[in-house]
Parts: structure tokens; C-alpha cells; sequence
């Protein structure tokens, strides 16, 4: 019974009591462990660890594969070590430095690397490294060269003298403040960007989010645990020289990254232990260390793809955890929205080539405050291009895009985004593995900012943003009428319930334009009704309704106006009345024209087929 | 002039691993960062053949040519194949990259390994430069590749193929081309490609075992210039940055010469992201 309680009781307690309370542990080691060469390998162990947890800031979180870390850690070393030749010991103020340092190399390096991506900051991120024992060479007088830079003095702190032990406390300390900072990031609103980031980049610079700035940002930001790491290693042996950061270092770190799984904060520690613990007590691993880092890699890329973290919260989701429970959908709910600040959407003359096809000419659209705008029109007709042309990710040929008197049409995606205009998509994009609650706070992550500094020292405004978050988000969950699924898993509801995510995303964004893109598909009779009140709500309470949609009953139902596309023109705009009597919108959809019998034929079975579905 | 021909030579290295990081490219829309390293194990190879064993020069052509395409199938099967997200494949063929480094550190040893040439080592005068043989041989053998490569692609079926296939995977699956073995295909063939080129590269820069890792890099940046999926540009982007390495080597110094390819990497990557050969894409969401 006690247990039982007292079981309780430590349930009860929030996760990260516990790596703290190891953290903390670490510090005091040297009293319980007297051996040197353990004490030796925790401590480079811990360094290793730092350098991995600024891979997974990059790697992890923003899923760029970049190998700078190991040009960052030489930065800082070098600092380090030039600060105490030049008679500054203090080893507060080389970490000052070490991680200004760092910083710049992470910048520098990354700005032209992410601009493509991928392959590109990986291979920008790994020629750094080449680069390091170069750049030595040429400050040869300074650095030493290839000699390496000897005659580092002790630290001091606070100017006093620091004893074997009190260093080895002073490793541990950084190393456990920077994964209480790194753990804070991670679990904050910027951790959410992150995750939508990952989920995909269409998304993420739909909801108003910079891909690029969001990126730069984790691979800078992993230049800090690198710059520490640095610092504290010039400063072990009082020796450093170029043949310490190679690409074996790079791929070292990779591999603890992986190992440890690299979406994950203590993932990081754990694969650097393993890997300074695993692998130096054989005597042969030099000769076979990169085989055997090489071995990790490949296997650890195949099969460990959250790493062993990844294992362990599997584990844990079966065994500790209760399952949470999916509540059963709440078809009464009221749907009442509140007021939506909506805007005057024109589109005005604007067309569009892709090489040599037309894909849009010359087209006009006008979308109004407490309205809904249909657009429809048979296969290949240029909807999907007008709704990406609007929404930034392609750029007008000719024509302007306004949302009242702003221009749009030159604007990048995210930009557009932030300037109000807010979508769904045909097959929701919901990131992994967050709660439903946290999906819809993610909208705000833009338009209410906290800086990083602020979330990872969770300073009032962040606890304030914080606060409202939630509320917002209760808002317009309640607004849709899917507040009772507020815990659930936002990536296994059911479509309907998706799309009603998404609506409600779109809405804590106090949306100038909705934009919902063939937001019936899929869906059965009951669901659409319900989305239908849902669009509704919205229009009433002053949204501007942009609706792409081939359901045409669905659209005559709904639609306060229509505008048909056909081959990338107006073919008609008018009421759902006038249009379902237009003479060209019926002979497109009857596919009478011979040019068009493909498509004609297909966009009839669709409206058989709806048709059938809807009685 | 002896200085041009020298670039151009090294040049003509970065154009032929940049030409196997495009066709993988094209066929899988992949890249092999272990391209490099198959390309060092010709060359590892060559040395063995024509050094240790005393092997005829076309023997050693076939067996680095046969034996660096195995290689190439095996990691196609163990880095590539099974790899269900594809953002890992940097991170396994990087791995496959690391064991090749590691065994050939192993099995060779970390001296540079000097490779015997076919047709010697006298230098010759040419248009008043003095030029190794096998440095001729390699500007020839860079230009015919990207000539007979761009011919293929445009005149035979399995070139279009596989441009089909970096267009739209999915319609060339539809119009009946067998992505995975093609695929697969094009994979082993760059293989047997940088097993037979490392035989004409190991005498220019000698066998050792971090020359996959410089070679990797420079190729990257010349594929950067030439632009994705271009294989003159690769060509021109190749020459240009062996000639700007020997330029800076020899007038800035030798430590100078990674930087000076670096900066260029990074201004191209600024300027014109896309490449020099290859037009800019809009997104497609």
C-alpha cells in the first residue's frame, strides 16, 4: 500500500526530474571514483556529448545533416587556448568567447548552405572541416600550425585556481546547464516549429514560418554546445593541435547522434557515453575506429531511426504510460465562432507559364468578408496553381494578388502567411506525434513571438505567450466543436476531425483569408455536413472564404459566388444559381467539347458519383 | 602553361566523381556520398594489381572496373535500398564512405601509394607546357564521358529512361520502366565507372586513403557550379575548380588552395543556388 503510494507519488513527478537528478549526480562523481582513466572518460565523454547535442539541434529538429560541429568545436578550442597564451585565464570569459566564436562559424557556414539544403549543408558543413587544419597553417605563428598550440595555461574561475576535481565539476556543471537549456528549447513553442519544420516545409512556411531562419537558427544554435565543448577540452589537456578535429571527429559525433537517437535531448549523452566507454577500452580501436564508426552509421541510419531514445519511448509508451485514450467524438457540440478578421482577397489579371504550357491567363478573382468563393473547375483547370500562386509558392508571371491594398505576388510563402492568409490542405499535414492542443498552438508561433533566449530560460513573457496559447487554443478548438480531442494524438484522428484541426489552426490565426483546399474529399456525408457548418460559423462571423472544391453539389450549396475555371481562364463567375445554368460550365462539365472529352468524361463520373453519394 | 595543364588534369578528376554523384542523381534522385570513396578503391586497386602483383594494365582496368562495381551493388543493397526515409541516405552512404576509408587504411596502410601509368612518366611538351601523360589522358577521358553520357541521354531508350525517371518517378513506373532495377542499374554502373577511372586517377594523386574525402568534397562543389543533373556542367565546373586550386596553390600557397575552392563553393551557392547549367525550379507543393 505504502509502495503503491509512494509509486504513485514518483509517477507523479514531471520526467526531467530524473536526468537532472543524474546530472547532479555526475557532478559530485570524483568522490565516489578515485580511478583517473574513468574519470578521464567521463570527461571527454561529457564533451562528446555536448557536440552531439548541437547535431541534434540541426540534425534532430530542423533535419539538416550538417558536420560543422566538429569546425565549431575547433573554434572554440582555439579560442580558448590563444585567450590563455594572451594571459586570459578566466574560463567564464572563454566560454564568452568560444561561443561568439563558434556562432560566426556556424553562420557563416550556414547561410549559403542552407540555401540548398540537404546535400548542400552537408557538404559545406564537412569541407569546414577539411578547412580547420588549413586555416591553422596559414595563422601558423599564432596557432602553431600543424605543430599544434601548446603552453596553454590552468583556468582559473573568478581568478582562483581550479583543482582536478573542481574541473572535472566545472565540465559537468556547463555540460548539464546547456541540457537544461537545450531540453527547455526542445520543449517549448520553438520545439513545436521545429516538429511542423520537420513535418514538412510547405507547411511550416504556410503557417507563417521562415524554413530558412528556422533552420539557420537550430544549426546556429548547435554551434553553442560546440563552442563549450571547445572551451572545456583546450582547457583538459592544455594542448590542442588540428589533428583533434578531423573527419573521424565528425563522423564520431554523427554517430553518437545517431546512436542516441538524434530527435531526442538526453539521446545525446547516452550515445556519447557509449561511444568514448564502447569503443576506446579496445586496444585495436584506432586502426579499426573508422570501420567501426562507418558500421554505425550505416546500420544505425537503416534501422535505429529515432535511435535508442526512440526504443526507450516505445518502450515506455507500452509499459509506464497509460495509453491515452481517444474520446469518443462529440457529434452535438455547438459550433459557434467568434469574430474573424476578414479581408478582401483580388486577384487581378494574373497568368502563368511552366515552360511552354499556360497554366493560368489572365484570371480575376474577388474574395469578400463574410463571404464564401467558390472555385471550381474540371482536372488540370489551374486551381491548385491559383491557390499556390496566392498563397506564395509560385510566382505571378504577370497580374497582382492583393489582400486589400497590400501586394502579395511578390512575397515569399511565409511572408504571405503572415500577412493573413491561412489554408488547409487536400490531405492534412499534421506533424507527429503532438497533442491536438499543441498542433493548433503552433499557429501562433509567428504572429506571437518569444525569442529563443526567452524560451530557454522560460522568462515571463514565454510563460505569459505560454498561457495564451492555450487559451487561444481552447477557443477555437471549442469554436469547431472538437475541444473534447484536445489530448488526443493529432496525427491518428480520423480525416474529419483533421480537417477540423486544420480550420481551427487556421483560425487562432485570426485569418484575413481561409483558403481550403478540397476540403470535402474523402470525407462521408456526416463529416461534410459538418465541415459545411463549420465554413459556414466562419463566414458568418466576417471570414473571407476562399473554397477549392470539385464537390459541385457541396460548392452550389455553400458558395455565396463561384468562379469556374477551364483550361487556366474565367470560364464563368456568378451566383450557384446562374452557374448551374451556364451553358459553357455544363458543356465543360458534359465534356460535349471534343478537346476535352478526357477530362469532361472524368469530372461526370465524379458528379455520378457524388451525386449517388449524396442521396 | 605546365600550370594550366595541371589544373586541368585535376580538374578533370573532380569533373569524373561529380559525373557519379549526377547519374546516381538522375537515376535516384540520391546521392552517394561514398561516390569518392569507389572511386579511391579503383585506385587502391590499380596499385595492387600493377605494383604487387605485377598485373598486365588492361587486367587491372577489368578487375578495378568488376571489382569497385560489386562494392558499388553491396552498398546499393545495405546503404540505399533498405533505408525507408530517405533523409538517412546521407547518413548511411556517409557510413559506407567511412568503412571504405577505414578498410582501405587497413589493408593499405596510410602512406600515399604511388600508381604506375601505362604509358609512362615522361613529360611531354605540349602547346608550351610540360604535361604528364596520364594528365592528357585524364582531360581526354573527361571529355569523351560527359560526351558519350549527354549522347546516350538523348539518343538511347535507357537514357531517356532515367531522365524520365528524375523527372517523375511515379509516370515512368506508369509508362512501364522498372525504377528499382534501373535504378539499381545506374547505381552499379557509376560503380564500375569510378572503379575503371580510379586506375587513370591514382597516378595523378596518388592512392591514400583520405583521398576519397578530398575528392568527395571537390566534386561536390564541382556538381554545385555545373548544376544538378548537368553533366557538361559538371565538366565545367570540374575543370574550373582544379584550375582555380592550382592557381591559389601556386600563387597564394599551398594551404591556400582548399580555402580558394571553399569560397567558391560558397559564392556560388549564394549567387546562383541552382548551378550554372541548370535552370532555377519553382517549389511544388
Amino acid at each position: 500500500m505504502v509502495n503503491r503510494m509512494s509509486a504513485d507519488r514518483l509517477r507523479s513527478l514531471p520526467l526531467w526530474t530524473v536526468p537532472l537528478a543524474l546530472g547532479v549526480l555526475v557532478v559530485f562523481l570524483p568522490r565516489f571514483v578515485s580511478d583517473f582513466s574513468v574519470i578521464r572518460q567521463v570527461q571527454l565523454a561529457l564533451i562528446l556529448a555536448l557536440l552531439v547535442s548541437g547535431l541534434n539541434l540541426s540534425l534532430g529538429y530542423a533535419g539538416e545533416l550538417a558536420l560543422g560541429q566538429t569546425a565549431m568545436y575547433a573554434g572554440g578550442a582555439y579560442a580558448a587556448g590563444l585567450l590563455s597564451r594572451h594571459g586570459h585565464t578566466e574560463i567564464l570569459l572563454q566560454l564568452l568567447v568560444a561561443v561568439a566564436a563558434a556562432l560566426v562559424i556556424g553562420v557563416v557556414s550556414g547561410v549559403p548552405g542552407l540555401r540548398l539544403g540537404s546535400w548542400s549543408l552537408a557538404m559545406t558543413s564537412f569541407f569546414l572541416v577539411f578547412l580547420v587544419g588549413d586555416v591553422l597553417a596559414i595563422f601558423n605563428s599564432e596557432t602553431g600550425g600543424r605543430n599544434g598550440l601548446s603552453g596553454i595555461a590552468s583556468p582559473t574561475l573568478f581568478g582562483g585556481m581550479l583543482a582536478p576535481n573542481d574541473y572535472f565539476a566545472l565540465i559537468a556543471v556547463v555540460t548539464l546547464l546547456w541540457f537544461v537549456v537545450m531540453r527547455n528549447i526542445v520543449v517549448s513553442r520553438h520545439g513545436n516549429a521545429f516538429l511542423v519544420l520537420k513535418q514538412s516545409p510547405v507547411l511550416a512556411a504556410s503557417m507563417g514560418i521562415s524554413v530558412f531562419r528556422m533552420k539557420l537558427m537550430a544549426y546556429a544554435l548547435g554551434a553553442v554546445p560546440a563552442g563549450l565543448a571547445g572551451v572545456l577540452f583546450a582547457n583538459l589537456d592544455l594542448y590542442v593541435s588540428p589533428d583533434q578535429f578531423t573527419f573521424s571527429t565528425a563522423t564520431t559525433i554523427l554517430a553518437a547522434s545517431i546512436l542516441g537517437g538524434s530527435a531526442s535531448v538526453y539521446g545525446a549523452v547516452v550515445g556519447a557515453f557509449i561511444l568514448q566507454f564502447g569503443l576506446n577500452q579496445s586496444s585495436d580501436y584506432q586502426r579499426y575506429s573508422l570501420l567501426v564508426t562507418g558500421v554505425f552509421l550505416l546500420i544505425g541510419g537503416v534501422l535505429l531511426t529515432g535511435g535508442l531514445a526512440g526504443l526507450a519511448r516505445d518502450l515506455s509508451r507500452r509499459f509506464v504510460l497509460r495509453p491515452a485514450r481517444t474520446p469518443a467524438a462529440d457529434g452535438s457540440a455547438e459550433i459557434r465562432i467568434p469574430p474573424v478578421p476578414g479581408r478582401v482577397l483580388r486577384v487581378e489579371g494574373v497568368s502563368k507559364a511552366f515552360g511552354g504550357n499556360r497554366a493560368l491567363s489572365d484570371v480575376d478573382l474577388l474574395a469578400h468578408p463574410g463571404r464564401i468563393t467558390a472555385l471550381i473547375g474540371p482536372n488540370g483547370s489551374g486551381k491548385t496553381t491559383l491557390l499556390n500562386m496566392v498563397c506564395g509558392f509560385y510566382r505571378t508571371d504577370s497580374g497582382a494578388i492583393r489582400l486589400d491594398d497590400r501586394e502579395l505576388h511578390r512575397l515569399g510563402p511565409d511572408r504571405v502567411a503572415r500577412a493573413g492568409i491561412t489554408r488547409t490542405f487536400q490531405t492534412p499535414n499534421i506533424p507527429a506525434g503532438i497533442t491536438v492542443l499543441e498542433a493548433v498552438t503552433a499557429g501562433r508561433f509567428t504572429a506571437h513571438r518569444a525569442t529563443v533566449l526567452e524560451s530557454a530560460l522560460r522568462l515571463p513573457r514565454y510563460r505569459r505567450l505560454r498561457r495564451e496559447d492555450v487559451a487561444e487554443a481552447e477557443r477555437v478548438l471549442g469554436a469547431v466543436g472538437i475541444s473534447n480531442l484536445r489530448d488526443s494524438r493529432a496525427d491518428s484522428l480520423p480525416l474529419g476531425q483533421r480537417r477540423l484541426l486544420e480550420v481551427a489552426r487556421c483560425l487562432i490565426r485570426d485569418p484575413a483569408v481561409l483558403l481550403l483546399d478540397e476540403v470535402a474529399s474523402g470525407l462521408d456525408e456526416h463529416e461534410v455536413e459538418r465541415l459545411a457548418a463549420v465554413i459556414r460559423g466562419v463566414r458568418d462571423a466576417g471570414g473571407t472564404v476562399l473554397l477549392v472544391e470539385h464537390n459541385f453539389q457541396l460548392v452550389l450549396a455553400l458558395a455565396d459566388e463561384i468562379v469556374a475555371l477551364a483550361r487556366g481562364q474565367v470560364m464563368a463567375h456568378g451566383t450557384p444559381a446562374e452557374i448551374e445554368n451556364n451553358p459553357r460550365v455544363l458543356s465543360e462539365y458534359l465534356g460535349i467539347d471534343p478537346d476535352e472529352q478526357a477530362d469532361g468524361a472524368a469530372v461526370l463520373a465524379d458528379l455520378v458519383t457524388e451525386a449517388g453519394g449524396d442521396r | 602553361m605546365t600550370l594550366i595543364w595541371g589544373g586541368l588534369a585535376l580538374g578533370a578528376v573532380y569533373a569524373m566523381v561529380a559525373v557519379g554523384y549526377n547519374i546516381v542523381y538522375i537515376a535516384s534522385r540520391t546521392f552517394n556520398f561514398a561516390h569518392a570513396q569507389l572511386m579511391m578503391m579503383g585506385a587502391f586497386i590499380a596499385y595492387s594489381s600493377l605494383v604487387s602483383w605485377d598485373l598486365p594494365w588492361v587486367l587491372a582496368l577489368l578487375l578495378a572496373g568488376v571489382v569497385v562495381g560489386a562494392i558499388a551493388a553491396v552498398e546499393e543493397r545495405l546503404a540505399i535500398r533498405p533505408v525507408r526515409d530517405t533523409h538517412n541516405i546521407l547518413v548511411t552512404t556517409l557510413g559506407a564512405a567511412t568503412i571504405m576509408d577505414g578498410a582501405a587504411q587497413l589493408i593499405w596502410g596510410s602512406q600515399p601509394l604511388r600508381v604506375p601509368f601505362v604509358a609512362g612518366e615522361d613529360a611531354l611538351s605540349v602547346l608550351g607546357g610540360r604535361v604528364r601523360p596520364v594528365e592528357l589522358t585524364l582531360i581526354g577521358v573527361a571529355i569523351l564521358l560527359v560526351l558519350v553520357l549527354v549522347l546516350i541521354s538523348r539518343r538511347s531508350l535507357i537514357g531517356l529512361a532515367l531522365l524520365g525517371m528524375a523527372e517523375d518517378r511515379e509516370a515512368a513506373q506508369l509508362r512501364g520502366v522498372n525504377v528499382r532495377a534501373t535504378a539499381f542499374g545506374a547505381f552499379v554502373v557509376a560503380g564500375v565507372l569510378a572503379g575503371l577511372l580510379g586506375v587513370f586517377v591514382g597516378p595523378k594523386t596518388f592512392a591514400v586513403a583520405t583521398l576519397g574525402a578530398a575528392l568527395a568534397l571537390k566534386g561536390f562543389v564541382a556538381l554545385a557550379i555545373g548544376g544538378f543533373g548537368s553533366m557538361p556542367g559538371t565538366l565545367v565546373g570540374g575543370l574550373l575548380v582544379g584550375l582555380a586550386e592550382a592557381y591559389a596553390a601556386r600563387y597564394l600557397g599551398g594551404e591556400y588552395a582548399n580555402l580558394t575552392v571553399f569560397v567558391i563553393l560558397i559564392a556560388v551557392l549564394l549567387i546562383r543556388p541552382a548551378g550554372l547549367f541548370v535552370r532555377a525550379k519553382e517549389r511544388v507543393v
